[in-house]
């Protein structure tokens, strides 16, 4: 009975994949083939010119695993995601719980802090860039006024990845802190007026009501951020130079993948790298996708 | 309904004037092509290059050329150094290079190699403009590969020692000149040094070109041997990078890691002494500071009196894929004519390669000692470079940047880096 499918149903079905055909178009010519041309290009010496690659079958992944600078590039990716995602979610949803509330003025705040997220990242970093400068940089120069000690804020291999943790925190505040107040406008004010009949708290009010049905938009903004920490690129790109002494302790595996493959001409070993971060993501988003059970509350 | 009306005649309006200018376009881009296969009418030509500073000057010549060849238009395009490179492998790979572009001994290999390159020869054999026998001998056989000249020399570059004037009157020290040794050098960078590390007496940068490759040739190692081997595990190689190293170790120079900061340094008055290509001068004639301030002298020789420098000349080449081949050579033909150099030394872009035009770069720069640059011409030793150069150049930094902090012996550092280039240079 069910395998008779009316003409109406068979319309709207077409309809259906017409609507969507543009996005998964776009997704499989720009994202998914590109996956596994990459994938394809990891087991190979890659030519001159993208032409006369030769197959070297896993020689690129063998190379990979005893390259201790890959294993420092893992580290390093994942202490920019730990330095960034955590501080930046917190500073997001306070901000949003604040500029949720009755504020003057508060279509300005909303826009001040979105403003980091349409600068361009190069740009973002040259002016952050001058101000850590250690010889005539703003911080450093208030720093000395107070009678603290100048610090090597780039070249400095212990300092270096806090001072770019810094620049993506301040760029992505604005971002989170948009989605999460997105998130915040859809929880109905009748639970808060319950509990201010019932006596609780604002801090109780944060935790029992605001966090808990902000939890789908914070899961959505969780996993998105620490996608896009992971993928951490421009700022590193324009901040530390391979010569840096803080290379070994800031490069991140796309800037590695992009040295490789670009700067030393070997995009097989280049793919190879990316595959690993691909990996290293894939098995964060799905424990992250199992453990949202645990603590997303969907209404 | 009148409205609906206005509407869709307005629609219908806008469709037509956006078909009717495309297809005008297209109408006149094919009377141009066959205007320009009929008698070279208009085309254009893009030129690449890394330097800005250069980029203003060319212009000129650029314009120039043009009022002569009405018929050709030049488009420069400038990108910073490591970014040109980037963009240009992705152009190559894309089939999309600049019809004509700035060639490096770094990258010549690779481009001539794999047929990314217009091989000039005939163009040149054919030209009574060009010849080969004009430029500095090693300079035009860097783009030469197999017999086939891929591209001119467009001009070469030394490295002198830049001094800021003011700092060695304050001192009391007489400023540097041809007696210099390396013993005077540091010598002279102790008592240029202030305790307090507000002022340094020579500005050692890692790098190589402008910093420890000529004190390698002054001590007679080598980079890269003959016979295409590493030369960092020579002993008089890393001799020479540990003299300049030591001035770090010594604090006599601040740590720089960065390209640009080296200059900086200079022009902040941080640093008395340092080493700087013919490239720079360009853009240090623009600065106030450094007209007042600095000057420039040979390269202090090793103790025991041998001279170095070293010697790079950049060339013009044209893509193999370019569809004017004929106009591109007739810009690139203007550049390496003895007019063509001549008007850029005197507009002072860079020391102009053909024979006899570059005392006109000296007098592009009175305000320095430009001279200095031409004269050491004659103990110049070319930078070194392989079939990809660029591989074990960048990868050395990484390896040497330990020794250059002090945190790693120097001797056990050019060892890594004489295995890691052999293994690059086996690769290749």
């Amino acid at each position: 009975m069910k395998n008779k499918v009316s003409k109406k149903t068979r319309n709207e079905w077409c309809w259906g994949w017409f609507m969507v055909a543009p996005t998964i178009v776009g997704l499989v010519v720009l994202n998914i083939i590109p996956i596994f041309q990459t994938l394809y290009l990891s087991f190979f010496k890659s030519g001159a010119f993208g032409k006369g690659n030769v197959f070297v079958g896993l020689e690129n992944y063998k190379t990979m695993i005893q390259d201790e600078q890959v294993w420092y590039a893992v580290r390093n990716t994942l202490g920019y995601t730990c330095l960034v995602v955590p501080v930046t979610i917190v500073i997001a949803l306070l901000m949003a719980v604040a500029l949720n509330g009755k504020l003057k003025g508060k279509g300005i705040y909303r826009t001040i802090y979105f403003i980091p997220m349409v600068a361009a990242p190069a740009a973002v970093t040259m002016v952050w860039k001058w101000l850590y400068n250690s010889q005539y940089g703003l911080i450093n120069h208030v720093l000395n006024s107070l009678g603290i000690e100048k610090m090597n804020w780039i070249d400095n291999p212990k300092v270096a990845l806090i001072s770019i943790s810094i620049i993506g925190i301040w760029s992505t505040i604005g971002y989170s802190m948009v989605l999460l107040l997105a998130g915040l406008q859809e929880i109905p004010r009748d639970y808060y007026e319950a509990s201010n009949i019932d006596g609780a708290s604002k801090v109780r009010q944060f935790f029992s009501i605001t966090v808990p049905l902000v939890s789908p938009t914070l899961f959505f903004v969780l996993v998105t951020s620490i996608i896009t920490a992971m993928q951490v690129f421009d700022v590193i790109y324009m901040m530390i130079d391979v010569t840096s002494p803080a290379y070994n302790s800031t490069v991140s595996l796309v800037y590695l993948f992009y040295n490789n493959s670009f700067k030393y001409s070997n995009k097989g070993y280049g793919s190879a790298i990316v595959m690993l971060l691909l990996l290293i993501i894939m098995i964060i988003t799905v424990i992250q996708t199992k453990l949202q059970k645990k603590w997303v509350n969907y209404m | 309904m009148k409205r609906k009306l206005v509407s869709v005649l307005l629609c219908a309006a806008m469709i037509t004037t956006l078909v009717s200018g495309c297809g005008n376009k297209n109408i006149s881009s094919d009377e141009g092509t066959k205007k320009a296969e009929e008698s070279g009418g208009d085309v254009t030509i893009s030129y690449a290059c890394w330097d800005s500073n250069q980029a203003k000057l060319i212009q000129t010549v650029a314009d120039e050329f043009e009022e002569e060849n009405p018929n050709i238009k030049i488009d420069i395009q400038v990108n910073g150094w490591d970014d040109y490179w980037t963009g240009l492998e992705a152009a190559a790979t894309g089939g999309s290079l600049p019809d004509t572009f700035w060639m490096h001994s770094n990258n010549i290999y690779y481009y001539g190699s794999n047929d990314q390159l217009l091989d000039l020869t005939n163009y040149i054999e054919k030209s009574d403009q060009v010849d080969l026998a004009n430029y500095p001998e090693g300079l035009g056989e860097i783009y030469n590969i197999d017999g086939k000249q891929y591209a001119i020399p467009k001009d070469y570059d030394t490295i002198a020692l830049w001094y800021n004037k003011t700092l060695f009157d304050e001192a009391g020290l007489a400023y540097p000149d041809d007696t210099w040794t390396w013993d005077t050098l540091k010598d002279a960078a102790k008592k240029l040094t202030k305790d307090d590390k507000s002022q340094y007496g020579f500005c050692a940068g890692l790098h190589n070109q402008e910093g420890y490759y000529n004190f390698v040739y002054q001590n007679g190692g080598e980079i890269i041997t003959e016979d295409k081997k590493s030369g960092y595990d020579n002993e008089k190689t890393v001799q020479g990078i540990e003299e300049y190293f030591s001035f770090v170790k010594d604090g006599l120079s601040p740590e720089i890691y960065d390209d640009q900061a080296r200059a900086e340094a200079m022009q902040n008055g941080l640093c008395a002494m340092g080493l700087f290509g013919s490239w720079n001068l360009s853009g240090f004639a623009t600065t106030d500071f450094m007209k007042e301030n600095f000057d420039c002298a040979v390269l202090p020789s090793a103790n025991d009196g041998t001279r170095s420098t070293i010697f790079n000349g950049l060339g013009n080449a044209i893509s193999a894929t370019t569809e004017h081949p004929d106009e591109a050579w007739k810009w690139v033909e203007y550049l390496s004519s003895k007019e063509g150099q001549e008007r850029q030394a005197e507009l002072g872009t860079a020391i102009s390669a053909y024979e006899g035009t570059a005392d006109k770069f000296a007098e592009a720069y009175p305000m320095f000692n430009t001279q200095c640059y031409i004269d050491m011409v004659e103990y110049a030793q070319i930078r070194p470079y392989s079939n990809q150069t660029s591989v074990w150049e960048d990868k050395a930094y990484e390896l040497l940047k330990g020794a250059y902090a002090g945190k790693e012996d120097t001797k056990v550092a050019c060892e890594k880096t004489a295995a890691m280039m052999n293994e690059a240079l086996d690769a290749e």
